[in-house]
């Protein structure tokens, strides 16, 4: 089961795998975006991830940040859901992706990592805005790494516990 | 050679259509497999075949079971044509050759080309082959009922728990 947590903090907290600096797609500071690597969730609003989109040694990219409002979530077998992590397969790759979770069975967000000249633009059509409101944010270096895309077809999540698309049952 | 059933596959690796390098154990990962070599774009006996394999991945995205595609096209050919296809599995570009080479599965009589002779493998997740198709003419290639038998066939082997915990 994934333990790697993600969340959008207003400063930066006391302590966290890795940390960095988020900012508006106009340049405006918009907060911290930390990492922690452990079994109990570090802050109330912290999100698990799949840990492979996490690299304290990435560079800069650009952020798809895709956030469920507060209260409301999607079971990961809704359509809706569904089709978005299968658009997410035919789509051009982006450096990493992955679901957010706090509990097993529900999606609360997801978050798509891109760089290069076209980043903005593959991701301002990111399937998963279809489902919840999307952010386009720019994060500093030292957080998000580079992960090579999904192999596909699988949409479904490997055990209940795991965010995709973590890809083993180990 | 390219290997015969029960035999292990080479663990070889290949660029794929996002320019990753990935390596064949690192794709099939610890699902049953479909690895299918195929000419390139322009052959229609292929886009027939895709046509097949497009149908299939709609049971197989939920199956825990993946498909990979190996030609000797460039990245951005392979990329281009998957998403014509679209196909949401990963294509392999062999441009140099090297592993077509290694397993000897260029076809001669296309000296145009030199594409691979289509050829398609059902793995277990340790690379070993549970089934081998020669697609050289198009009705050696398995049908969606071979597939999903043989894809079965490997789930049954690999899933500790394919008969269902009951009380």
């Amino acid at each position: 089961m994934s333990r790697c947590w993600l969340a959008v903090l207003d400063s930066e907290p006391e302590r966290a795998f890795a940390i960095a600096h988020l900012y508006s797609a106009e340049g405006a500071p918009g907060g911290v975006l930390a990492c922690w690597r452990e079994r109990a969730k570090p802050v109330r609003s912290a999100l698990r991830c799949d840990e492979r989109i996490i690299d304290p040694d990435g560079a800069g990219a650009w952020i798809s940040l895709v956030l469920a409002s507060a209260g409301v979530r999607l079971p990961f077998d809704d359509l809706a859901v569904q089709q978005a992590r299968r658009e997410v397969l035919g789509r051009p790759p982006a450096n990493g992706v992955s679901t957010l979770l706090r509990d097993d069975s529900h999606l609360e967000g997801a978050i798509t990592v891109a760089r290069g000249p076209r980043a903005r633009e593959l991701l301002r059509d990111d399937p998963f805005a279809r489902v919840f409101p999307a952010q386009l944010l720019r994060v500093e270096a030292g957080i998000l790494g580079r992960v090579a895309p999904p192999v596909g077809p699988v949409i479904e999540r490997y055990g209940a516990a795991n965010p995709w698309p973590w890809d083993r049952f180990e | 050679m390219a290997p015969i059933g029960g035999e292990r596959f080479p663990n070889f690796e290949l660029v794929d259509h996002a320019g990753n390098t990935r390596s064949l154990s690192e794709l099939v990962g610890g699902d049953p497999t479909v690895l299918q070599f195929y000419r390139g774009w322009w052959c229609p006996k292929e886009q027939v075949f895709f046509r097949r394999l497009v149908r299939l991945q709609a049971e197989a995205e939920v199956a825990y079971s993946r498909f990979v595609s190996v030609s000797v096209d460039s990245p951005a050919v392979i990329a281009a044509f998957r998403a014509g296809l679209g196909a949401r599995w990963t294509f392999l570009s062999d441009e140099a050759r090297r592993v077509q080479e290694q397993l000897r599965l260029r076809e001669t009589t296309d000296t145009l080309n030199d594409p691979y002779v289509p050829a398609v493998f059902v793995l277990q997740p340790d690379l070993t082959v549970h089934a081998a198709y020669n697609g050289y003419w198009f009705w050696g290639r398995p049908t969606e009922h071979e597939l999903l038998r043989d894809l079965r066939e490997v789930t049954m082997r690999v899933r500790g728990d394919w008969d269902a915990p009951t009380p």
